[in-house]
């Protein structure tokens, strides 16, 4: 049953661009894998560790600016920035989750919102980096290694590759200890503490691989759109995104982020086809309502109700839920 | 002396919830320590898990100073703990909860599971291994406690009162429980306001009163001792315990 949901899921994948093959439909495929991708990378630490970054957006601008700083300052391929931009998004999870991740509560919330703004301020501010402006990729693909495309089909394909990376890296996570750890500390820090979990560390190893993650997807994201601006790279929607969309899916469970990705990206990309410039603004409204809707009716988000309903229509166990 | 605490201090601000208080637990015995509201059990409970650290004295556990270790640290010398208010992996099921205290002595999923599962076996919990953790009311969640807590091999176990909430047949079924432990060879340290539990578990007691140690003894002598009688029913009832015993002078006529 579980193989076959597999199966049947990774056909419709790979087929999707095959099946619905205009521009538009391709671009909205690898913009849906993309945000899927950077979602994922948001769960490890947002949904298993249960510590929640509204800060992304930092580790996002990491990877996208790295990849055209090493193309407009290097002059190498777009692409070749992605271990600079994963390197310095650890270096500043490491810089904020040292001091901030020994507390519990809102701390380290409200430290990755106040990093991630300061930084996109400096961004904005610094020359060498675009300024206001922002950095441009190569015009003209130079080699294939530029990685640019007029069709979104080989994004697509690419994104579908390292998001199966992430999903199997998080596959794998989930079954061993540091998962069962992560999701214990989420539930109760100071039970896990007791039992011999050192809080601190693991949710500092969820934050470090979920920044370079995140970074991954901003230098993919970059190599695809070729360019990026103190907005479209560090712009605190981006966090707020990639919460929302684990969130809806359901933050936590593997695959949650993905179904997040599914619904939102689409209902987006309408919304600002429909209402043009206008769209932006009414978005950030409709992400506003989406929170509040979350939070009042499925704090477990749409996977967690699909899986409770599909539990409870299996026989009920043996064994009475009672107490012992 | 497998743990030992010397002068312990906790103030909070202004408050001083522990003041100076020295506590010595022998491997093998079981401890009480017992006092009424807010006689600051918990809070020296806390210092000796890591929890909290203390103002000033410090703690020692087979002789070593601990009072600095956190309390995942101490967790891997040997000392494990349960909550006053049960504190269950509520999004995990009863196994995956216990697998948390196994994987203490191995990195391993499989193993963490086989000896998980053991665990429950023993407390009793073993038809409900794959419920989730919310599921279970008050005597399940203060069970599964304890399961997780073995769950790590310790040494002592620290139960912070175990037996809060529960009906008289459950506490019954609890305290034949930690006669098993206690069994087993594991130390324990039991904070209790039911007294009455205290009094059949443990070997020693002491007593805390407004953060500082009162009474310790056998649980007959801290049961007579008058000075215990009063900080538990207050005055009157000490003067009330005297006026009724056969060799007080009782009211004059």
């Amino acid at each position: 049953m579980r193989a076959l949901g597999v199966a049947v899921g990774s056909v419709a994948i790979l087929a999707y661009p095959l099946v619905f093959s205009t521009p538009f439909q391709q671009r909205l495929g690898a913009l849906v894998l993309l945000y899927a991708i950077g979602a994922s990378a948001w769960n490890i630490v947002g949904g298993y560790a249960g510590q929640v970054s509204i800060g992304h957006a930092v580790f996002f601008g990491c990877g996208a600016y790295g990849a055209l700083v090493s193309y407009q300052h290097l002059g190498l391929a777009p692409i070749a920035g992605l271990p600079i931009g994963v390197a310095v998004a650890i270096l500043i999870a490491a810089v904020i989750g040292v001091p901030t991740l020994r507390l519990s509560g809102h701390y380290f919330s409200m430290a990755t919102i106040a990093v991630a703004e300061l930084v996109r301020l400096v961004v904005a501010n610094t020359e060498w980096l675009g300024g206001a402006q922002g950095l441009s990729g190569p015009p003209v693909p130079r080699t294939l290694l530029d990685l640019s495309f007029t069709s979104a089909l080989p994004y697509y394909y690419l994104f579908v590759a390292v998001l199966s990376a992430i999903i199997g890296l998080t596959w794998w996570i989930e079954r061993s200890r540091i998962g069962y750890y992560l999701r214990a500390i989420r539930d109760s820090e100071r039970a896990a503490r007791s039992l011999g979990a050192a809080a601190p560390r693991y949710k500092l190893y969820a934050f470090i691989l979920s920044a370079a993650l995140t970074a991954v997807a901003g230098a993919l994201y970059a190599v695809m759109f070729g360019f990026v601006d103190p907005e479209s790279g560090l712009g605190i929607l981006i966090s707020v995104k990639m919460v929302i969309m684990a969130a809806l899916g359901g933050a936590g469970l593997l695959l949650g982020p993905l179904v997040g990705a599914v619904i939102l990206v689409p209902l987006e990309e309408l919304s600002n086809s429909l209402l043009g410039g206008a769209g932006a603004g009414l978005t950030f409204v409709a992400y506003g309502a989406i929170v509040m809707a979350i939070a009042r009716f499925q704090p477990g988000g749409i996977l967690q109700r699909v899986l409770r309903l599909r539990r409870k229509a299996r026989p009920a166990p043996a064994v009475p839920v009672a107490q012992p | 002396m497998l743990i030992e605490a010397r002068q312990i201090t906790k103030a909070f601000g202004g408050f001083t919830a522990v003041d100076r208080a020295s506590l010595a637990v022998e491997p093998g015995e079981i401890l009480g320590l017992i006092g009424p509201n807010g006689a600051g059990k918990s809070t020296l409970f806390n210092c000796l898990t890591g929890d909290l650290r203390p103002t000033s004295g410090c703690v020692l556990f087979e002789g070593r100073d601990v009072t600095r270790l956190a309390p995942e640290e101490r967790a891997r010398l040997g000392l494990a703990r349960t909550f006053q208010v049960p504190q269950t992996f509520e999004h995990m099921t009863v196994l995956e909860n216990v697998m948390i205290g196994a994987f203490l002595r191995t990195s391993r999923t499989s193993e963490a599971s086989a000896r998980a599962r053991a665990v429950i076996d023993t407390v009793g919990l073993g038809p409900l291994a794959d419920t989730p953790a919310h599921s279970l009311g008050t005597p399940g969640r203060k069970r599964l406690e304890i399961a997780r807590a073995l769950a790590t091999r310790p040494k002592a176990l620290l139960l912070d009162e175990a037996m809060a909430g529960l009906t008289p047949a459950e506490i019954a079924r609890a305290i034949a429980l930690i006669r098993d432990i206690h069994a087993s060879g594991i130390t324990l340290v039991i904070v209790e306001h039911v007294m009455e539990v205290v009094l059949s578990l443990a070997s020693r007691v002491v007593v805390l009163h407004q953060g500082r140690e009162i009474a310790r003894g056998t649980p007959a002598e801290v049961t007579r001792d008058p000075v215990v009688i009063e900080a538990y029913l207050g005055k009157r009832a000490a003067r009330a315990a005297n006026r009724d015993a056969p060799e007080s002078t009782g009211r004059s006529p």
